[in-house]
């Protein structure tokens, strides 16, 4: 098996001191980073690639540190959904519909230990999953063309509007938004500068570390001002602190149906943690049924979410390492880190990297070990963190965002863009337009507009290349089939309104 | 209300840009596609989405009717802007860590921390981060005027 024997090299790189201290650092950040409302592994992410590139990381350290932190915010943001009912990131909303009840039961301790659990066996499935299906996906991935790959991303863009539930048309807007930021700069292919406005800090185009941070950060501190008024004190996570084995084995099998789940979610591209939680945790209601008590405190309904969207984080790594299609937020950063270290993420990092590729699987394992390792016994500490109030911790966002954002490229110009994205974003939040579509725009617009441009100069201009070949056939059939998804939803619906709304 | 001005907003700048892009061609190409077509396409697909939000807003269900802005939450939201401004100004001028300090108090305040608490998380940010980012982790912050303090 060539897979074990490349698995076997990578855990040698992810088992080196240097790999194994960052990953460990990576998950203690990533913990804190999902566990304060605010900071999700977004920022986390992208707070943390200018100091990699500072500290002179090299890249397959610089990856196994951001997928850590990845994964740390998975776990992080169960705490204060459980103790505050505040999702700490947004991946964890299902999280707080059982888990706040729980901890008001005075189970406090019991739920944070079998979500940490939870959390480790779909990290755990997930990681396995990505070992058997990433190899495959890449071999596969290695035959396509410009023209599939433009259809691939057309693809990935569709998945996002399509699947995105109630809101297609804003998705979909969101992401054009992203694809329109990507042009501007100078055109790589003919030197033409394209909406520059003229100005000189435009002309390499919108860093994406200042367009996220931007997006992330700065809209986040405009909206945690609106909720200063009303503080929450967290629960105290008191009585029994570790579930015993009939409470796990309840459990198990919705670990498990949610961990597949949550991978084949991840995978997908566009679809990320937060719809993955989402859906395991309707599924789970669905086949507990009547004896369910979903919502006042059910472990399953506590367990599903968390199972899943961990499964999810590390699922999405699959198609950001075969494809160069991020399959989350957070991979769609990890992919402009990659970038910026001239590594471009697709089939061929298979051939070229096995280091990386292989040492950042294994380091999912590692982690994922060293996040519940450290989880169970450390919670108090973790919880500890939770009574930081407002008027600290956003002054110090604020300041560490600029920092990351000045330290790209040492110019204030890059300050005032970031803020004037920020209020943009702010306004797209209020207004309900999704701005994960505008980041996964944002890194899929350049490489589209490039595929497409070279897909046709292959073939001097003539658009039939764009669906000649069985690949693309097929890609255009499921991009028809999932654009249509939305409308079917919506007939679904309007068949089922007369009788009795199914309560969420 | 405000999402279809926000649209009709959006068909705006689209009208914009697209002039703008029309002028965008090549001195000189060797590629089928110019700069012109790809950022063409897009604003086209935007302006029909923008134009779909203007015209029938409630076909997308979910929450259309955001919680509006209270009217004490302006002037915070604004002078909120306004210190991230001046925090971008006075980055290099002033350098980091007084511009740093000046800004963790004054939205420290803002965030409803009380006076003396304030400073001091606003002492502890500047100089902190200034030592942790700029000595341990390596990423170059400027001085400012403290520059001649230096040495």
């Amino acid at each position: 098996m060539d897979t074990l024997q490349y698995l076997g090299q990578g855990f040698g790189v992810a088992l080196s001191p240097n790999n194994l201290i960052t990953a460990l650092a990576g998950t203690t950040i990533g913990t804190i980073v999902g566990l304060l409302p605010g900071l999700g592994p977004i920022n986390g992410v992208a707070l943390l690639i200018p100091v990699a590139f500072a500290l002179g990381l090299p890249p397959d350290t610089a990856l196994i540190l951001l997928a850590a932190v990845y994964l740390g915010c998975e776990y992080g943001g169960r705490i204060s959904s459980i103790l505050l009912n505040i999702p700490g990131e947004a991946s964890a909303v299902m999280t707080t519909l059982d888990g706040y009840p729980l901890a008001r039961q005075g189970k406090a301790g019991i739920a944070l230990s079998i979500s940490a659990w939870s959390s480790f066996i779909g990290g755990f499935i997930a990681t396995i999953g990505v070992v058997i299906f990433a190899p495959l996906l890449a071999s596969w991935a290695v035959s396509f063309g410009p023209a599939e790959y433009f259809m691939l991303m057309i693809f990935a863009v569709v998945c996002l509007a399509g699947m995105a539930g109630d809101k297609p048309v804003k998705t979909g807007v969101a992401v054009l938004i992203g694809l329109l930021l990507s042009c501007v700069g100078i055109d790589a292919n003919s030197g033409v500068y394209r909406f520059t406005f003229g100005a000189l800090g435009l002309s390499d185009g919108i860093q994406f570390v200042v367009l996220v941070l931007g997006l992330f950060s700065i809209s986040e501190i405009l909206t945690l001002l609106e909720r200063t008024e009303h503080g929450q004190t967290a629960l105290k996570a008191s009585g029994r602190m570790l579930f015993n084995v009939k409470e796990g084995a309840s459990v198990f099998a919705t670990n498990i149906r949610s961990g597949v789940m949550g991978f084949v979610f991840g995978i997908l591209p566009g679809a990320g943690a937060t719809l993955a939680s989402a859906m395991s945790y309707m599924t789970e209601k669905r086949l507990a049924g009547k004896e369910g008590r979903f919502g006042n405190g059910d472990l399953r309904g506590l367990a599903a979410p968390e199972t899943a969207n961990s499964a999810s984080a590390c699922g999405s790594m699959v198609p950001m390492l075969t494809l160069g299609i991020p399959g989350s937020g957070t991979t769609a950063v990890m992919m402009g880190a990659l970038t910026l270290y001239n590594i471009t993420p697709g089939p061929l990092l298979f051939q070229n990297q096995p280091d990386l590729v292989w040492g950042l699987i294994a380091s999912l394992f590692i982690a994922n070990i060293i996040l519940i390792v450290m989880n169970v016994p450390m919670i108090k500490i973790f919880t500890r963190i939770l009574s930081v109030p407002n008027w600290t911790l956003v002054p110090a966002i604020a300041i560490i965002t600029s920092i990351g954002v000045y330290a790209v490229h040492a110019t204030t110009f890059d300050l005032f863009l970031m803020i004037g994205i920020g209020v943009f974003g702010y306004i797209l939040r209020k207004l309900d337009f999704p701005l994960s579509g505008v980041l996964l725009g944002f890194i899929l617009g350049g490489l589209m507009e490039s595929n497409l441009r070279r897909a046709l100069s292959i073939s001097n201009g003539d658009l039939s290349v764009l669906w000649s070949s069985p690949i693309s056939q097929a890609l255009w059939a499921l991009v028809v089939l999932i654009a249509l998804l939305p409308f079917w939803r919506a007939w679904r619906a309007k068949r089922r309104a007369p009788a009795l709304q199914p309560d969420v | 209300m405000y999402q279809r001005l926000f649209a009709g907003f959006l068909l705006a700048v689209c009208a914009v840009l697209g002039w703008m892009a029309w002028g965008l061609e090549a001195p000189f190409s060797y590629e089928p596609v110019g700069p012109r077509a790809y950022p063409l396409l897009l604003l086209g697909l935007l302006a029909a989405g923008a134009l779909v939000l203007v015209i029938k807003p409630a076909l997308e269900s979910g929450s259309n009717e955001e919680a509006p802005l209270s009217p004490v939450m302006v002037p915070k939201l604004l002078l909120c802007l306004a210190l991230l401004l001046a925090l971008a100004a006075l980055f290099e001028r002033l350098g980091f860590v007084l511009t740093s300090v000046a800004f963790a108090y004054g939205m420290s305040r803002l965030f409803g921390g009380r006076n003396l608490p304030s400073i001091a998380v606003a002492l502890v940010l500047g100089l902190g981060l200034y030592f942790l980012f700029d000595r341990i982790l390596d990423v170059p912050l400027p001085l400012g005027v403290l520059a001649a303090l230096e040495n």
